[in-house]
């Protein structure tokens, strides 16, 4: 015990006391929230100029009705619009000149045939904004019922209130109100999917190295003419575990931090996220914990049994595959927590770190659930602890030629 | 004489690699022994049993009249064959840490660490990081951790490679010293000339079996005086071919000859006088390193012949 307990202080020290330690502590969240929502910013920034427009219709009314549909719609965008009532052919031709000599960005063609014919039109020079695009829809949509409303009698003022538009707010069974919005979750799942992945990995590969740097430099025949194999090995993940707990503590007090009291500078729909969601910060440190001891493990039996970075670095992929599926699989699951994919997905012990972790910050699953993913998670990592620390025990001392995987097979049959 | 450790018929193999076969010897307290043989020979994987990193397939490790416990490794000092260190640990914690694994207390791993830096002159070191130390410098702090716990026996795995003179003579003086105190010094080493100055019994292995083993004295009388060592200038060439010469062993200007059954050391003499200046001429026992390789040299004629015979 002594002696595991004088590992686990030496490689926690190691880890805290570097500068690295610090920079990533910040560096790491202020990466994570760069890659996930500031493209997001980025798109919305872009274009903020006006989007000149011509609204080609058969009748003023319906030209009307769009117009003021656009001027009212476009909160990100400000449209100037072209009124042309003509639905002669021939004046599209002059159109497309039009937007082809950059003089408009494009035109809707919403003329009554097209309209019977169901070709409405929206001619532009890209096609790709997406957000100009949602509105120049909205906008033709609504302003056509209103004029055909108005045919068919209604008088202005009723209008608006047949036209007012009902608001759905999705209420868990439970019975608590999903007061955040849409973007908030995807955006804040995503974030501590990120977080989770990349720490996971950031600790797994420092116990890798750190295993391999003791069996390259021989540190391991005068630590094991002291202790054991398994001190040496529970030492480790120990206490590089407890370094990794410690970044990812000082991540969610930070995080309670801004949801309480708001941080100056935080992000409004950061602080919306963490606040509005205790179980986000509560679950951090939970699955990383739990990740770093099911992964660790393999990572300190693959240090253990190759003799060089390069060795290392070429069967890597073994273990760092299974935490890169879930990766391509994030979005799925965050789109759709509660389908019967994502659940099975969350209960697969390799995944549930990330998976698991995600659906309970995207839409809670019942508690049984949750209990079930950690306990075949726990389970599993004792499998995996009892296969790895033979594999370490044997190849910390196998020096030379590079193991053939039915070699390292063979070592868990050694006593 | 109480023994300090004993291996009875000891064996480990790895997969269908047999890399000590049934080895048995005896250590007697307070002496200086050496474990000898060529690369490969099943040094390591000696050593490493004693220490408990690996067990035997079979027989019995006694250790201070004992059977083998853990508990024993607090009272031994190991240092392995390369430098064993955390290249980004500083010079003191390392020392403390590995010593703190070996049972001491932090401020008494402390204090004597700080004697040991001083005396062996790495004083302003203390606080530098191990990567940025020379290899020498290295060897001596591995040293200081072998032995801070103050151990009984201490066991050195080929302490002199990569050493320069004068290192090397710093550490045999410390060794001595460590001997005069009372301590059990096993080492292994292909190093002949170190063995010869040291130490009192050595073991000879080959291929995972003792081949030759004893008293440093008793062994080397064991291959009596028909040895000659012989210094010239000239020409040394005919000393091959001489009907006088059993087997000879030529370094250029020196050789060392060992004599047929029932040549005469004076005829010899005579006919080298013919042919070469003479410096010196010694009839002696063989040196270590001339039965070192003609018992090496041996074993692998024997089992080139057995697989002769078995094909």
């Amino acid at each position: 015990m002594r002696n595991t307990w004088l590992v686990i202080r030496r490689e926690y020290l190691e880890r805290v006391r570097t500068k690295s330690f610090i920079v990533s502590t910040i560096l790491l969240p202020a990466f994570v929230f760069a890659v996930t929502i500031l493209p997001s910013k980025f798109v919305s920034m872009e274009n903020k100029g006006t989007e000149h427009i011509a609204v080609v219709a058969s009748n003023s009314a319906v030209a009307d009705a769009v117009e003021a549909q656009l001027h009212a719609t476009g909160h990100e965008r400000k449209f100037e619009v072209d009124k042309h009532v003509n639905d002669n052919p021939d004046i599209r031709k002059s159109l497309d000149d039009q937007v082809r000599e950059k003089k408009i960005d494009g035109y809707l063609w919403l003329t009554d045939q097209a309209i019977a014919d169901g070709k409405v039109e929206y001619v532009a020079r890209s096609s790709s904004d997406m957000i100009v695009n949602q509105n120049i829809r909205d906008a033709a949509n609504d302003g056509v019922t209103r004029a055909r409303l108005l045919q068919h009698g209604v008088a202005g003022g009723d209008l608006e209130t047949l036209l007012q538009p009902v608001k759905v707010q999705t209420v868990a069974i439970s019975g608590q109100a999903n007061k955040l919005s849409e973007t908030a979750i995807f955006l804040g799942s995503f974030l501590v999917a990120m977080m989770i992945y990349i720490t996971l990995i950031m600790y797994g590969m420092s116990v890798m190295r750190s295993v391999l740097e003791e069996k390259s430099s021989r540190v391991m025949e005068v630590l094991l003419s002291s202790i054991t194999a398994k001190e040496l090995m529970a030492g480790k993940l120990l206490g590089v575990g407890a370094a990794g707990l410690t970044q990812v503590a000082i991540w969610a007090g930070f995080m309670a931090y801004v949801g309480t009291v708001g941080g100056a500078g935080a992000s409004s729909q950061l602080r919306e996220l963490v606040g509005g969601h205790p179980l986000l910060i509560v679950f951090l440190p939970v699955f990383f914990v739990l990740g770093f001891m099911l992964y660790s493990g393999m990572y300190a039996a693959l240090g253990a049994a190759v003799n060089s970075d390069q060795e290392a670095q070429q069967w890597q992929w073994f273990v760092t595959m299974p935490l890169v599926i879930p990766i391509i699989l994030l979005s799925t699951v965050i789109l759709s927590p509660d389908s019967p994919m994502s659940v099975g997905l969350s209960m697969v012990p390799f995944f549930s770190p990330i998976l698991m972790y995600v659906r309970i910050v995207a839409h809670t699953p019942p508690w049984w659930q949750i209990a079930l993913s950690i306990g075949l998670l726990l389970a599993t990592t004792y499998l995996i602890i009892v296969v790895t620390s033979r594999i370490y025990r044997v190849g910390i001392l196998m020096y030379g030629k590079r193991p053939t995987l039915p070699e390292i097979l063979k070592w868990l049959k050694y006593a | 004489m109480p023994t300090t450790l004993e291996l009875r018929n000891v064996s480990k193999s790895y997969n269908k690699f047999v890399a000590v076969d049934d080895l048995s010897l005896e250590i007697e307290k307070g002496s200086v022994y050496g474990l000898l043989g060529p690369n490969g020979a099943g040094k390591t994987s000696s050593l490493r049993m004693m220490i408990g990193i690996t067990l035997p397939d079979a027989g019995e490790v006694v250790v201070f009249g004992e059977p083998f416990k853990r508990e024993h490794l607090d009272r031994i000092g190991y240092l392995p064959e390369e430098r064993g260190l955390y290249k980004k640990m500083k010079l003191i914690e390392q020392v403390i840490f590995l010593a703190q694994l070996k049972g001491l207390s932090e401020p008494e791993a402390r204090s004597r660490a700080q004697k040991w830096f001083e005396r062996l002159e790495l004083g302003s070191w203390v606080d530098k990081k191990v990567e940025e130390l020379s290899k020498g410098m290295q060897q001596k702090v591995q040293f200081i951790a072998g032995i801070l716990h103050d151990p009984e026996f201490v066991i050195l795995d080929e302490p002199f490679s990569g050493l320069d003179p004068a290192n090397a003579d710093a550490l045999k003086d410390i060794l001595l010293e460590l001997r005069k105190a009372g301590k059990t010094i096993l080492f292994s080493t292909h190093r002949m000339d170190q063995v010869e100055k040291l130490c009192d019994a050595i073991c000879l292995i080959d291929h995972g079996r003792a081949v030759l083993q004893g008293e440093l004295r008793e062994v080397k009388a064991r291959f009596g005086r028909n040895h000659v060592q012989i210094e010239y200038e000239g020409d040394g060439d005919f000393l091959q071919s001489s009907p006088m010469v059993q087997s000879i062993h030529n370094f250029g200007n020196y050789s060392e000859v060992e004599l047929a059954p029932s040549a005469d050391p004076q005829e010899l003499l005579k006919a080298m006088v013919a042919r070469a200046r003479i410096n010196r001429f010694e009839l002696a026992e063989p040196s270590l390193e001339k039965i070192f390789i003609d018992t090496v040299n041996n074993q692998n004629g024997k089992k080139e012949n057995e697989r002769k015979q078995h094909a």
